[in-house]
Formats: C-alpha cells, sequence, structure tokens
C-alpha cells in the first residue's frame, strides 16, 4: 500500500499519532516519555521512525516500528530503539531506501542510523551549532540541513559527503531543494526568545533563494512579519511554501520569470 | 557566692588549685626580640634621622641680630611639610653660611619639603634649592669611570609608510570581530576587501590607530603594543598593568597611557607618557577619574599638552615633560578648554561669579596673552567646537533669558583669521541635538528640534560678516552629522535608536544625493580621503546582523560584508599630503586627462572579475553536474528495489500514475447578481 497516511506529532502529551489522511481517523496512538521532535515514514510506507526528546531525565531515543506487526503498536513496542546520550536528535528524515535515517542534532553533528540494527553508519561533523532542520530532496538522494549556525548544507544521503553550503547571516531555521531547478530555499530569522520591538518591520523576515551549484543567493521573497519556521517546494516545483513565527502560511506560485532566470555562466 | 577572700583558707579550695609557679631550674628560651619586638624597634639608631634631613641652599646670609627673624620665616615657609625636630644655621665669621639643614620627624614629611619647597622664591635675589641630605652622599659617590651605553642593534621596520605606496591608493581599515577574537587589517577595494592581516587574539579589548596612520595599538593585560610596517611588526610596546585608555600626540611623537589600577602616592603612575621612538617612560601623572578621556589635551604640533583640574590649567612642554613657566595657571571655576587645531592658542570658559557675567577666553601660548574675551550672560553651559584648520570656533551657548525659565541656544562665531577676532551670533530657536563644522571649511550643520521633528540646517560663515543659512530640511530621521574629512559631502545619520536612517547630502547646493538605510547601523566612518563611507552594525551594541556596509560618497552601496559578531571598524589615518597647494590646483585643472586613465583601468578590472567570477561558476557548475549525474545513475539502478518497496507502484515521477487519477470537477456557488432589465 502506497502511505497515504501522514503522521502527526503531538507535543504537548507526549505521543506520535498514525492518521488516515482520507478519513481523518487516528489508527495509533503511542505513548512516549517525552516529547516527540521527529517522524516520518520510509520509502516503502511500512516502518515508521520518530525521536523523543531529552527530557525531565529521559534520554534521547530514535525509535522505529514496523506497521505490518501490529503487535508492536498495540503493546507500544517498537522493534528498534537507539539511545542518543551525546547530543539530542532535533531533526531527521528516512534514507532513500529505508535502510537508514538521516538525523541532525543539537550539536551540529548529523549521523546515519541503520533501521535494522541502529549502528551509525556514517557520519558528518560540518555544522557548528544546532541543526533546525532537515529535508530530503524529491528523489531522496540528497539531503539539505538548516542549522543554528546561520548556515544550510548540502549532502548526499548515501555517502554523507558534504557538496554545498549557502551562508547568511542570520540562524536558518528550515531549508528545502526544489525539485525540478538547481535551486534551494531557506528561512529563518532569530531566535523565537530573542525577537523583540526593534524588530517589528513589517513583511522583512524573507524567504532566501539560493542557486544550488553557485552556492550565490538570487532573491528574496518578503512577507512573514516573524521569523520563518518552516519552508517547503511543491512536489511540482512551481510554487513554494512557508510557515512562520507570525502565525501565517504564505504559499507563493512562481512567476514564468523564475523558471527562465539564469546567473551568468 | 562565696566570698573570695575565704577561698584560699578553704581546705577545699587548697587542695584543687595547681601550682602555677615554674620548676626550680627552668630556663626561660624566649628571647627579648619575641617578648619587646615592637618596643625594640622604636630603639633610636645612630643612622636614623638621615633620611629626614633636607639641606636648604640660597638661604639669605644674616647676622646675629637678623637670625631670629630669619628662623621664623623658615620655620613658617617648611612646617608646612611636617614636623620639624631640628634645625642647624652653620655659620662662619658671624654670618650664616647661607645654607641650613632641617630634620623632620619621618622621611615622607622630608620628601615633600624637596618636593614642593624646591625652586620657591624667597625673594628677589634668594630661591630656595632644597635636596634631601642623602642625595649629596649618592652624588658625590659617583664613579669616575664612564662605560659607553651599548650600542643597541638597529632595527629595522622596513618602510612604515608602505600601505600609502599602494599603486591603486587603497586605503586600509582596521576590523574587530568574532566578538574580539580576531582582528584583520583590510585593503578598500570597491569591489571586495582584500585582506592584508589578519590575527587571532591580536587584542584583548580593541585597537587605535595613530593620528598619522603609522601606528597600529593594541590593548593587552600587561600595557600596550605598536605595530607598523609593512608586515604589522611589533614596533614597541608599553608596560602599564591594566591599560584601559590611550591617546597619542599629533606629531606621533608621544603615546599616553591610562590604567585604573596602579597608582601610589610617591610614584604617580595612572597615567604615563612615553616616547614611542625610544620606548622610554617620560612622566607620570596621578588621575582622580578617567571620565573625560584624554585627559590630557595636545597642542595641534605637540609642542605642548594641557589638563584641567579643580581651578586649575596646567600646561606642560616637551620635550621636557615639564610645567610651562615652572607653574600652572590659577583659573577659578574653570570649566573646560580645547586647543585650536591650527594654532598654539587654547581656548576656556568659565561659569558666572557673583557679578562677572561668564566668559570665554582666547589664550596664546606660550605668551599666555589673552587675545580676545567675549563676556556672555546668564549662562547654563558651553559646549567648545573649533574647525579642523583652526579657523573659526564655535561656542555654544545655552543661557536661560533673564525673566525666562526656558534654556536657548546661541551660537558664537568667533572668526580667528581676522584681526582682533569678531564674533558673530546665530540663535537657535530649537534645542540642538548635533552641531559639526565642514572639516577644511567655512559651513556648518546643525540637527535641532525634537523627535519627531527634527531639522539639519545649513549656514555658511561668510566673509562679509554676515552667516547665512543656506538650507533647512526638515523631518529628518538624523541624530548625527558626519562630514566628509575633504569637506562637501556629508552624511546624515540616525543610529542607533533611529534604525539607521542615512541620508547623503552634497553640500555645494545643499541636496540630499541619496536617502538609504542600514538598519540598526551603529556607526559611520568616513575613509580619509573622503571617497567612501563605512556604515556598521556593531555586535556591541546589537546582537544579530552584524555587518559593515561600503558605499560612495553619493550614497551608492558598493558591498555588504556580514562578520560573524563583527565589533568595529577603524579606517587607518593617512599623513599630511606632501602636494603644494600650487600642485593640488594644477591636479584640479587636469582632472579629466587622470580620469580618462582611471576609467579604463576601471573597466579593464571589472570585465577582468567577473571573467574570473563566471570562470569560478563553469567550474562549480561542472563539478555539480558531474555528481549529479552520478546520483541519478544510481537512483535509476535503484529502480527495481524501489518498485518492490512499493509493491509495484511506479511513484518515481509525478505523473507516473495517471491511470490512477480521478479527474472531478465541483462546482460551488460564488455570487449572485440580479440585473433589472427595466419594463420589457
Amino acid at each position: 500500500m502506497a502511505p497515504i497516511c501522514c503522521n502527526v506529532c503531538v507535543f504537548t502529551d507526549n505521543s506520535c499519532r498514525l492518521w488516515d489522511c482520507e478519513t481523518g481517523k487516528q489508527l495509533a496512538l503511542l505513548q512516549t516519555s517525552s516529547a516527540v521532535r521527529t517522524c516520518g515514514f520510509d520509502f516503502s510506507g511500512n516502518i515508521i521512525m520518530f525521536s523523543t526528546d531529552k527530557q525531565m531525565g529521559y534520554q534521547c531515543y530514535l525509535n522505529f516500528f514496523d506497521l505490518r506487526d501490529p503487535q508492536q503498536i498495540e503493546d507500544n513496542q517498537p522493534y528498534l530503539s537507539v539511545p542518543c546520550s551525546e547530543s539530542k536528535i532535533t531533526s531527521a528524515v528516512w534514507g532513500p531506501l529505508g535502510e537508514f535515517v538521516i538525523a541532525g542534532h543539537e550539536n551540529g553533528e548529523i549521523n546515519q542510523f541503520s533501521a535494522k540494527s541502529g549502528e551509525i553508519l556514517k557520519k558528518a561533523k560540518e555544522h557548528t551549532k544546532q541543526i533546525n532542520d532537515m529535508q530530503s530532496s524529491v528523489d531522496l538522494t540528497m539531503v539539505i540541513s538548516a542549522s543554528k549556525d546561520n548556515t544550510a548544507k548540502l549532502f548526499d544521503s548515501t555517502s554523507l559527503e558534504h557538496i554545498k553550503t549557502f551562508k547568511t547571516e542570520r540562524p536558518v531555521n528550515s531549508a528545502a531543494i526544489s525539485p525540478i531547478m538547481d535551486h534551494v530555499v531557506m528561512g529563518g530569522g532569530q531566535e523565537a526568545m530573542e525577537v523583540t520591538t526593534t524588530s517589528t518591520r513589517i513583511g522583512k523576515f524573507e524567504a532566501r533563494f539560493f542557486h544550488a551549484a553557485y552556492e550565490e543567493e538570487f532573491g528574496r521573497v518578503k512577507g512573514h512579519f516573524g521569523p520563518i519556521n518552516c519552508v517547503a517546494f511543491h512536489p511540482d516545483g512551481k510554487s513554494y511554501s512557508s510557515g512562520g513565527e507570525d502565525g501565517y502560511v504564505r504559499i507563493h506560485y512562481f512567476d514564468p520569470q523564475y523558471f527562465d532566470f539564469e546567473l551568468e555562466a | 557566692m562565696q566570698d573570695t577572700v575565704d577561698m584560699a583558707d578553704d581546705p577545699e579550695y587548697e587542695e584543687e588549685e595547681p601550682s602555677f609557679s615554674d620548676p626550680e631550674d627552668f630556663l626561660d628560651d624566649i628571647d627579648d626580640e619575641e617578648l619587646l619586638g615592637d618596643i625594640l624597634r622604636e630603639k633610636p639608631q645612630e643612622a636614623d634621622g638621615i633620611d629626614s634631613v633636607v639641606v636648604v641652599d640660597n638661604v639669605p646670609q644674616v647676622g646675629p641680630e637678623r637670625l631670629e627673624k630669619l628662623k621664623n620665616v623658615i620655620h613658617k615657609i617648611f612646617s608646612k611639610f611636617g614636623k620639624i625636630t631640628n634645625e642647624f644655621y652653620p655659620e662662619a665669621d658671624g654670618m650664616t653660611k647661607g645654607y641650613i639643614f632641617l630634620e623632620y620627624a619621618a622621611p615622607t614629611q622630608a620628601l615633600e619639603a624637596v618636593k614642593n619647597a624646591d625652586g620657591y622664591k624667597l625673594d628677589k635675589q634668594h630661591t630656595f634649592r632644597v635636596n634631601v641630605f642623602t642625595d649629596f652622599d649618592k652624588y658625590m659617590n659617583i664613579s669616575d669611570e664612564w662605560e659607553t651605553p651599548e650600542k643597541q642593534p638597529f632595527k629595522d621596520f622596513g618602510n612604515m609608510r608602505h600601505w600609502i605606496e599602494d599603486p591603486d591608493c587603497r586605503d586600509q581599515y582596521s576590523v574587530i570581530y568574532e566578538s574580539g577574537e580576531r582582528t584583520a587589517i583590510f585593503s578598500n577595494d570597491a569591489k571586495e576587501p582584500i585582506t592584508v592581516e589578519e590575527r587571532a587574539r591580536w587584542t584583548e579589548t580593541y585597537v587605535r590607530w595613530s593620528p598619522k596612520g603609522t601606528y597600529l595599538a593594541t590593548f593587552h593585560q600587561r600595557g600596550i603594543a605598536l605595530w607598523g610596517g609593512e608586515k604589522f611588526k611589533q614596533i614597541q610596546r608599553f608596560s602599564h598593568q591594566g591599560v584601559s585608555l590611550i591617546d597619542f600626540s599629533p606629531c606621533e611623537r608621544y603615546v599616553v597611557t591610562f590604567s585604573p589600577l596602579m597608582d601610589t602616592k610617591e610614584d604617580p603612575q595612572a597615567i604615563i607618557i612615553w616616547d614611542i621612538l625610544t620606548g622610554q617612560k617620560k612622566r607620570g601623572f596621578h588621575c582622580e577619574s578617567s571620565a573625560h578621556w584624554p585627559i590630557f589635551k595636545w597642542s595641534h604640533d605637540g609642542k605642548f599638552f594641557a589638563r584641567m583640574t579643580q581651578d586649575t590649567l596646567s600646561i606642560y612642554e616637551t620635550p621636557s615633560m615639564g610645567l610651562l613657566d615652572k607653574k600652572s595657571l590659577k583659573i577659578s571655576g574653570i570649566k573646560d578648554f580645547s586647543w585650536s587645531p591650527g594654532d598654539n592658542i587654547i581656548a576656556f570658559w568659565v561659569p558666572e561669579d557673583k557679578d562677572i557675567p561668564a566668559r570665554v577666553t582666547l589664550m596664546q601660548l606660550p605668551s599666555r596673552q589673552e587675545i580676545r574675551v567675549r563676556n556672555l550672560f546668564n549662562v547654563v553651559d558651553c559646549k567648545l567646537h573649533w574647525q579642523r584648520n583652526g579657523d573659526y570656533l564655535c561656542v555654544k551657548v545655552d543661557r536661560t533669558p533673564k525673566g525666562t525659565q526656558g534654556v536657548v541656544t546661541n551660537f558664537e562665531i568667533f572668526r580667528m583669521r581676522e584681526k582682533q577676532v569678531p564674533v558673530d551670533v546665530v540663535e537657535m530657536k530649537e534645542s540642538i541635538i548635533a552641531f559639526a563644522w565642514e572639516p577644511n571649511g567655512s559651513k556648518f550643520a546643525v540637527l535641532h528640534g525634537e523627535s519627531p521633528r527634527i531639522s539639519a540646517s545649513f549656514y555658511h560663515v561668510k566673509n562679509n560678516g554676515k552667516i547665512e543659512l543656506i538650507k533647512m530640511f526638515d523631518k529628518q530621521q538624523a541624530n548625527s552629522i558626519f562630514w566628509s574629512p575633504q569637506g562637501q559631502f556629508m552624511v546624515l545619520a540616525g543610529l542607533r535608536s533611529m534604525n539607521g536612517a542615512l541620508a547623503f547630502v552634497d553640500t555645494s547646493d545643499c541636496t540630499m544625493m541619496n536617502i538609504a538605510e542600514h538598519y540598526m547601523a551603529s556607526d559611520v566612518e568616513w575613509d580619509p580621503t573622503g571617497r567612501y563611507v563605512v556604515t556598521s552594525v556593531s555586535w556591541w551594541s546589537h546582537k544579530v546582523d552584524n555587518a559593515y556596509w561600503l558605499w560612495t560618497f553619493q550614497g551608492r552601496l558598493l558591498q555588504k560584508n556580514n562578520k560573524d559578531r563583527f565589533c568595529q571598524l577603524l579606517w587607518r589615518p593617512r599623513p599630511a599630503t606632501l602636494l603644494s597647494a600650487e600642485q593640488i590646483k594644477m591636479i584640479k585643472k587636469d582632472l579629466k586627462k587622470y580620469s580618462k586613465i582611471f576609467e579604463q583601468k576601471d573597466r579593464l578590472s571589472q570585465s577582468k572579475a567577473s571573467k574570473e567570477l563566471v570562470d569560478k561558476r563553469r567550474a562549480m557548475m561542472e563539478e555539480y553536474r558531474h555528481y549529479r549525474e552520478m546520483a541519478v545513475q544510481t537512483y535509476q539502478e535503484q529502480r527495481s528495489l524501489r518498485l518492490e518497496l512499493r509493491g509495484g507502484v511506479d511513484t518515481d515521477e509525478l505523473d507516473s500514475n495517471v491511470d490512477d487519477w480521478e479527474e472531478e470537477t465541483i462546482e460551488f456557488f460564488i455570487n449572485e447578481e440580479i440585473i433589472p432589465l427595466g419594463d420589457l
């Protein structure tokens, strides 16, 4: 069955829930001892992973459930639970074939966890501060990490080779890879805590577009009046949306010029 | 309670009482030092008292009839410094010899006497010379042998003016970033900064350039260091523990350091003046408070430096570092002073004192002649503003006119180059936010009013005795004025709380060339040639968006340089031009010829830059393409695995499963409009 259900992680009551997208019915509720940070289906849609936060004496764990085994869900017993003692996982995505999970950590590290054994297959230590978001390219061959160290970095999913870096002067909260162009979009701003009245410049928080090969910024879209927390391209690449601290989700459709634009080379 | 008298008789008591007597053969082993140490120390010794003796020379030689009077006079003068315990007036042939010995109760008092009475003029013929007695011994025992001082090897620092010889006339600037961890020197190029030097922990707090740009001073716990030359080698260092502030003499011969830490009564160490070339400490001074640094203000040629203390103006001369004419000036109530930047003239003001009005005085040094005095009435406060060449002095006077409560401001403009220094007055109706002279011209700019109604006014001090208001811009977002060091152009900036509003003005016709913004800018710095302006957001005042932006003097933005936790940018000053006024005139005449050559050069370098950029991009794209090709290849190879994972359903493309798609047309109600067609 193709995965057409989406997960929702709920913070307040420490749980991970499984929903049916068509009907909106909750299919499963998995209680956890601490808040759930990130979750996702593997390519086959049979395995779900989610990470729990380091909170109230509980460690950070990366849990794996096989949905084909209803017993695991009923007993709330993951078939694999990997502890992360050093630095908690802040965001994670699956690899291209469901063999491993690529996780970003609070200390800027990126690790590949095997979905079968839980061991760390590959490591990358490129970022110097917390990773805020990880997203894959549409074909899952690349991942982009958005970090508090004011950069976003592009990695190869399988080898974790560091390919590109995109530099800004503000912490990057989220980054996404265009499905059809050599572009990435990034959104960010100050930490929610640090936003004071001095920064209420209406509409001055911008989503920034970089050329993936040249690492050069070529465009910005204003509109949010708070830091941007999440960005995503539509799967057809003809639009993107951004969600911000200001409580708005903005959906932008690209002008024809966007697709014709080229940096001189 | 029992009566104590009875205790001894009480049989019970006698039994319990231990014996306190020493055993018979006990010999105590305590020495006198332990028992009576403090008393023994005060035992008078032969050598005692020598340190407290002073010798006074040039004492009048008198006979017995006037001896009593002389002793009284001496006593009166010298008992000010302490208790005189002994005196000896040697005589010969019935007259005193002309020198006497005085003994004080303590050596510190003797030192006070030497410090204060040496040089005391008793009368026309007698000026006391006072010395400690022990000094005589010291000087008499100086060895007759003279050793040639060791020859110091010549330290060649290379060409100290190397940066000025840059063929493209690039100016340098220092940048402190990473919250002080790194300091770098860049060469300013319109395209992008060129790194000259970059060092970690070069300074512990901040840096300062010397006035002519020769040295870069860095701060350390132990003192300061001076760097220079092509490679920024260490030229000199000055040891002053806990140094926090420094100042250079305009001629770059001396540097003044201040530290709040080390200061003792005998050895003033709060402020030290050093000779830069030799590294020697020239003189130390006490300092009560460093609130108004620099405490010592230098004359423009470095010949004098002066400081103000309560009711006193002390002027010192170089290189002796001694007080001019050996004494300070008593100016009762002196509030502020400053040197003319063009001549050895000091301007100072004193407030009202009973019947005497407040006044501003201009004093010529070293003659101390008062060349101009201006009385001012109902004065609340004054501020002195010199034009950079010393051509004009503006005294901003805040007054409360009689019968009113409010404060009004006048500008008293002193025309220094005209005979007898005439003064013109400009009355201002609103409160003043900022004032600045055009550096080498006769215009000045004023920001006045109160937020949000702030205006910028430009005045011209004309030769015919009039001061003309050229132009006023109202509703300005500005709190600071920055003139180009070459004059004519300026930037009005609303720094910090005004969010970095910038206005670039050409004062030759008072037009706004450009209005821009550098959000949260905290500083504006012109380069020494007046071609470029840097606006910056310092980490010291704002924790995000730390960067410095480079603009042309017309307000065209050239660069945005983000630097992690950028703190401070300072342009390297240039020494005065070596060209004569004639030569400058000639160059201005032939400017067109030179412009053509420069423009060609610029075009060449630009196309070279774009070519470099284009080549770089090409290489990056090739590399990226190659990587993507490999990745896509692997992706294709894994297709069968993907199909397997999804139970045979192809999801590789968005439209891989068009058959699966259902098309549904939905209609929904938007609007209803009723249009009457009239009576048909």
